[in-house]
């Protein structure tokens, strides 16, 4: 999962090519392949499967609209994301405005990770912490540790400098080193 | 400042450092336990949240590109007014046959009828509608006059154009719309053709693009 992003392969430059002269059939195959990639990304920053699918949905439709601009100087799955990452930031804006996003109950770190079952618990857990990030640093943290993007590409992502990725980065792992200490100890 | 490099050890983690940076951070932790340790939490952290499941009962993959097929088709991908003119542009060269057939349709009837006139079909109605001007003078009777004076020639210059041309008004005006509307055909198409050049050469230049950088990475 942390690996780098490849440049697109030979056939999906060709899929995107037919695309963007308004193939459908070529784009679907697009969504198919990326569809899993981009709704988990958008799952780790909202933490709802369904508001995942709706952004995701949504992204691949702004993707759809905006293909004949679209230079395939990076990566398909990194333009996809990147407005997925914008949807899904303006629906956790909204959604602020009813709850506070920041506020997600978290079960207390003292229970210790015996007193739990292993796996889905942790699982859960961990979910729960990066949900409880500001929504600015969990962007960055998502695209980053699930994404795998480059600080520079994270920057280009989010219309931010690199310095900022690298700042909101060190605060969204400072806090989870201490949210998740005690599963951080048995590792 | 106490001298530790904590703040650049995620950077370090995550290979974005480099030059005197990396080796700086390189021959602090060689030396200071607590900032290899620190590291090693970072590791442990980035571990964790790899480990971290995806979340499951997600929409089966066929089933979510039919839903975004279906929203595309409802959503267009250009505003209506866009459409409108792309859908004119496509049906042009059939405006511009229709626009020939019905002139080709007037003239033929408007033949017709004059010709039923001069017949004497009409009765009466060919006095009232018939001019009475004296028999047109075709190109035959211009060619044959081989000796005017300069007076005469641009007497019977005049009487042409006043008549039409040499082959009279009907097929004057035929040829003139023939001719209009071949030429808008012609430009629609050099139009369609430059167009379809331009889209290929941008997808052509997209495409090299990427693969130049992609193959020398390779």
């Amino acid at each position: 999962m942390n690996s780098r992003p490849t440049p697109p392969a030979e056939d999906e430059l060709d899929l995107i090519a037919q695309a963007q002269q308004g193939d459908k059939h070529a784009f679907g195959e697009l969504v198919r392949r990326h569809r899993e990639g981009v709704v988990n990304v958008v799952y780790r920053l909202c933490g709802d499967t369904h508001l995942a699918e709706d952004a995701a949905q949504e992204a691949f439709i702004r993707a759809w609209q905006h293909l004949p601009s679209y230079r395939p100087r990076a990566p398909f799955r990194h333009w996809v994301v990147r407005i997925a990452t914008h949807s899904a930031l303006d629906v956790l804006r909204r959604q602020r405005e009813t709850e506070d996003v920041d506020e997600v109950m978290l079960a207390s770190p003292d229970d210790g990770p015996e007193d739990t079952v292993e796996g889905e618990e942790r699982g859960e857990r961990v979910r729960q912490a990066v949900l409880a990030l500001p929504a600015a640093s969990r962007a960055v943290l998502v695209l980053r540790e699930y994404e795998g993007l480059s600080y520079r590409e994270i920057a280009d992502t989010l219309d931010i400098p690199v310095g900022t990725v690298m700042s909101r980065l060190n605060y969204a792992r400072s806090r989870l080193r201490e949210t998740l200490a005690p599963y951080l100890e048995v590792l | 400042m106490n001298g530790h490099v904590n703040s650049w050890l995620g950077a370090y983690r995550d290979g974005e450092l480099h030059g005197r940076r990396l080796q700086q951070v390189k021959a602090h932790l060689a030396h200071c336990a607590a900032c290899r340790a620190e590291l090693e939490q970072l590791r442990a952290l980035g571990t964790l949240l790899q480990a971290s499941p995806a979340a499951e009962g997600f929409t089966p993959p066929e089933r979510f590109v039919a839903q975004v097929g279906l929203r595309l088709a409802r959503r267009p991908e250009r505003p209506a007014w866009q459409r409108t003119l792309g859908i004119g542009w496509r049906l042009a060269p059939l405006g511009l046959l229709g626009t020939w057939a019905f002139v080709q349709a007037v003239f033929a009837m408007s033949g017709a009828v004059l010709l039923a006139l001069e017949l004497g079909l009409g009765g009466s109605l060919a006095a009232r509608w018939l001019p009475a001007t004296p028999p047109a003078l075709g190109l035959a009777d211009v060619l044959s006059l081989t000796e005017i004076s300069l007076n005469d020639g641009l007497r019977i210059v005049w009487q042409l154009l006043a008549q039409g041309g040499p082959l009279g008004w009907v097929a004057t005006w035929n040829v003139g719309f023939l001719v209009v509307i071949g030429l808008a055909y012609w430009a629609w198409l050099a139009s369609w053709w430059a167009r379809r050049q331009h889209r290929q050469a941008q997808v052509a230049l997209n495409l090299a693009k990427v693969r130049k950088p992609s193959q020398g990475s390779q």
